[in-house]
């Protein structure tokens, strides 16, 4: 069985490029699915606009989710993950360049799992990405799909 | 319209007699003999005042005295009982019963006039609408002749014939102008207008002299009596009436109020022997006295109780209560104490005449059938009393006016203060109100300038640090991907890329930190400053290069109060600057602790390095943003740390400052005024 995909929501083509080439870089093998702001990465989860027709039981292994995104932003994608029986138990790591406590803490608020500050150092931004991988990809048990009104 | 007296008495010649008086005096008159008639006539009720004598044929003055006093229509008229007392007991009920005045009979009809105007008059105010002019003369041909003068200019008339009368009549009536002949029976002119003079109530009436003379002496004498105006009895009535117009002219002060000295008055005689005290009445009576016998003391004091009298009479030998002890309970009485009390005594001994005086008496006299010393000390107590009344008048007047200017004074002061006040506290409510605005512009504008930061803050956050990780992120992939084929030059410029990428990254990061420090809310709690130190200390061990021999001491337990993340951001920069500035000392040693003693009532707390420390010249520009003492060759840093410092210190009320010699060290100060 092929391994889940890797969710990344985020605008900025040079952190995409950076991302997938850390991905590589730490031996990450999982598909990963691309969504350039929010409207993307919800069609993508709930199977709707662009990506009417997926499989809605396919959940991505984790979503990689930036905060300031063009259209929807990163909290209301959170939020709305949250909200949906399907997709409350998704792991999602809030991956950006903030350090603004009230970002930390209302994405906290609204269910991430984790929240991880984008380095300017790429060698540190690597050993973040290799230790994320590790955690929520090999370590970490993930919940079975889809019990609603667990 | 005259005023109406009604008369009744049983004797004829009283009826006639007061009709003619009261007639002259110009009141209308309606007499009654028995009390069945005078009881008709209060009936009518038409009588102003009502003069009853006590023994009537057919009833009692008094019955008819209670009627007047118990019909509403006639309640209010006054009633003066003129009697025959046979003691001061018939007086004193009288009195109670209601009448308003007693005079005893024989009496003197001037002064039952008198009364009886007082009465009449009593609570009427206002003045003459007609100067009356009183003229003295005892010529009746004269009199009418100057009469008809003055009353043919409107003025109003009153007529005396003798000085005495006219004495009276002047202080009964007030008169605006008195003309007085020379030439009298009895007093003489002269003598009329000394004893004017002498009056308080009446020493400012004009008076005009006329004299049959034309001898310059006769006016001199007359100026000096104190005349205002001499003039000659030939003199042209023109004249005369333009010597009195200009009298008329001339401002009087109103003495109105005044007791006149030669007004009539009442004298309480009391001895126990009945001839000497018929005989001393009937001589005060002749004098124009109203005379009140007493016989012994109790009825002397029973006789003040119910009616005032001007004088005392007192015999000092009296059986029961001596004149002594009647002398003493007379003056221990506040509203008796003022009244001249004359102690007479036929025991000319000193012994008797000091006990008398030391009873309280205002002057003694020996008993004798001479009474014209009597009646001269009785007329120089009765003076003496009314020079008092003045003078205690004047007093009062010039007390009051003081007290008047003084208030007058303290109000304007007062008034004065007010307006002051006011216009200050005015002024300092617009100042106030201008205030007030120029806060909530302030304020407005700064809430404004904060949301700015704000997102000013959240987009350098974002977007600022994006392209440094992409500058930095792309060249390490270049220098991992082709590093080995790369000129070490081009190698060389990459690094110093990515070193300017880092450098770049961490201003933002300070930068942030910076505004964070300035606009976060403080949230007040203890915080032990120790144990954040030694956290601070041990990740500053263990970062890399991870092998720093630095001694660090720590005071234990300092604990404050203020806002635990913004003290570990300053505690961090402190610690950080004295962890990095001692990297090239051989031995290098942290500090950080508490002074011994508070400086202005703060506790002082420090961090002393033995690091590279600064020039003090500099200290000034030390805790403002981008100010370094090193180049970033020497030690890294982006100049923004002690300026997060200072505004830590600033948002906890405290103070921070600093001493330094270079190459042996720096030592930071600060309080935290809220600890």
């Amino acid at each position: 069985m092929r391994p889940k995909t890797i969710l990344l929501v985020e605008d900025n083509p040079d952190d995409r490029e950076l991302a997938l080439t850390a991905f590589a870089t730490c031996n990450i093998v999982n598909d990963v699915t691309i969504a350039i702001d929010g409207v993307e990465a919800l069609d993508y989860l709930f199977c709707s606009g662009i990506h009417t027709g997926r499989d809605p039981r396919a959940l991505p292994a984790i979503v990689l989710l930036d905060l300031k995104l063009p259209r929807v932003d990163g909290l209301e994608v959170l939020r709305r993950i949250r909200a949906d029986a399907r997709t409350r138990l998704l792991p999602v790591v809030v991956l950006t360049s903030s350090r603004e406590e009230q970002d930390l803490l209302r994405a906290y608020g609204l269910g991430a799992n984790s929240y991880i500050r984008k380095p300017v150092n790429y060698e540190q931004f690597i050993q973040a990405v290799r230790q994320l991988g590790l955690y929520w990809l090999v370590m970490n048990e993930v919940p079975p799909i889809a019990v609603p009104g667990v | 319209m005259k005023p109406r007296v009604l008369i009744v008495d049983d004797s004829l010649t009283v009826r006639m007699d007061l009709k003619e008086s009261f007639e002259a005096a110009g009141f209308d008159t309606i007499t009654c003999g028995t009390v069945a008639a005078a009881r008709a006539a209060c009936h009518d009720g038409a009588f102003d005042l009502a003069i009853l004598d006590v023994l009537l044929p057919d009833g009692d003055g008094l019955e008819l005295l209670q009627l007047i006093k118990s019909t509403p229509a006639t309640a209010s008229r006054p009633v003066l009982l003129l009697s025959t007392e046979a003691e001061v007991r018939d007086r004193v009920r009288g009195l109670q019963t209601g009448a308003d005045d007693y005079v005893g009979k024989p009496y003197d009809s001037v002064q039952v006039v008198a009364r009886a105007r007082e009465l009449v008059q009593r609570g009427r105010t206002g003045p003459r609408e007609h100067p009356l002019i009183l003229i003295i003369d005892d010529s009746p041909t004269f009199a009418g002749e100057i009469r008809s003068v003055v009353a043919a200019e409107g003025h109003e008339t009153a007529v005396a014939g003798t000085g005495e009368e006219g004495l009276r009549l002047a202080s009964d009536l007030r008169p605006d102008i008195i003309i007085v002949d020379q030439m009298l029976p009895g007093i003489d002119g002269l003598e009329v207008i000394r004893r004017l003079r002498a009056d308080a109530a009446l020493r400012r009436t004009p008076c005009l002299l006329l004299t049959a003379s034309d001898k310059p002496d006769d006016e001199l004498r007359a100026l000096e009596a104190g005349a205002d105006i001499f003039a000659q009895k030939h003199t042209a009535p023109s004249v005369l009436l333009t010597k009195l117009a200009a009298l008329l002219r001339a401002p009087r002060p109103d003495t109105a109020a005044l007791p006149s000295l030669l007004a009539p008055k009442r004298i309480l005689a009391v001895d126990d022997s009945a001839t000497f005290l018929n005989e001393l009445c009937d001589q005060l009576r002749a004098e124009g006295y109203d005379a009140v016998a007493a016989r012994s003391g109790p009825e002397a004091i029973e006789l003040l109780g119910s009616q005032p009298v001007d004088g005392i009479l007192l015999d000092l030998v009296m059986p029961g209560m001596s004149g002594q002890d009647t002398c003493r309970r007379i003056k221990a009485e506040p509203a008796w104490r003022d009244i001249p009390l004359i102690i007479l005594t036929s025991l000319d001994e000193a012994t008797a005449m000091v006990e008398g005086i030391n009873a309280g008496a205002d002057d003694y006299i020996a008993k004798s059938g001479e009474f014209e010393i009597l009646k001269a000390r009785l007329r120089a107590q009765l003076r003496r009393r009314q020079f008092e009344d003045e003078n205690r008048d004047v007093r009062e007047q010039l007390h009051r006016r003081e007290m008047e200017a003084v208030e007058m004074q303290a109000l304007r002061d007062l008034s004065e203060t007010r307006a002051s006040l006011i216009a200050d506290l005015e002024r300092k409510n617009t100042e106030l109100a201008q205030a007030n605005s120029a806060l909530v512009a302030a304020k407005e504008a700064t809430e404004l300038a904060n949301r700015e930061l704000e997102s000013f803050s959240y987009s350098v956050s974002h977007d600022l640090r994006a392209p440094l990780r992409a500058i930095d992120g792309f060249s390490q992939l270049a220098l991992s991907k082709a590093g080995d084929t790369l000129d070490p030059t081009v190698r060389r410029h990459l690094d110093r890329v990515r070193e300017a990428t880092q450098r770049m990254g961490q201003l933002i990061d300070d930068m942030l930190s910076l505004a964070r420090v300035t606009r976060q809310e403080i949230r007040r709690e203890q915080v032990n400053l120790s144990a954040e130190a030694h956290a601070i200390i041990n990740q500053l061990r263990s970062a890399p290069p991870g092998d720093r021999a630095v001694e660090v001491r720590i005071g234990d337990n300092l604990v404050v109060t203020g806002d635990r993340g913004l003290l570990r951001i300053l505690l961090e920069n402190f610690l950080n600057n004295a962890w990095k500035f001692t990297s090239k000392v051989a031995q290098p040693v942290i500090v950080f602790d508490r002074l011994p003693e508070p400086a202005d009532g703060a506790v002082v707390y420090y961090v002393r390095d033995n690091g590279a420390g600064f020039d003090m010249k500099y200290a000034a520009k030390l805790f403002g943003v981008f100010q370094r003492m090193h180049s970033v060759e020497e030690f890294p840093g982006t100049g923004v740390g002690l300026a997060t410092v200072s505004r830590v210190i600033q948002r906890h009320h405290g103070r921070v400052w600093a001493e330094s010699t270079v190459g042996q060290g720096a030592t930071f100060f600060f309080t935290l005024g809220h600890s």
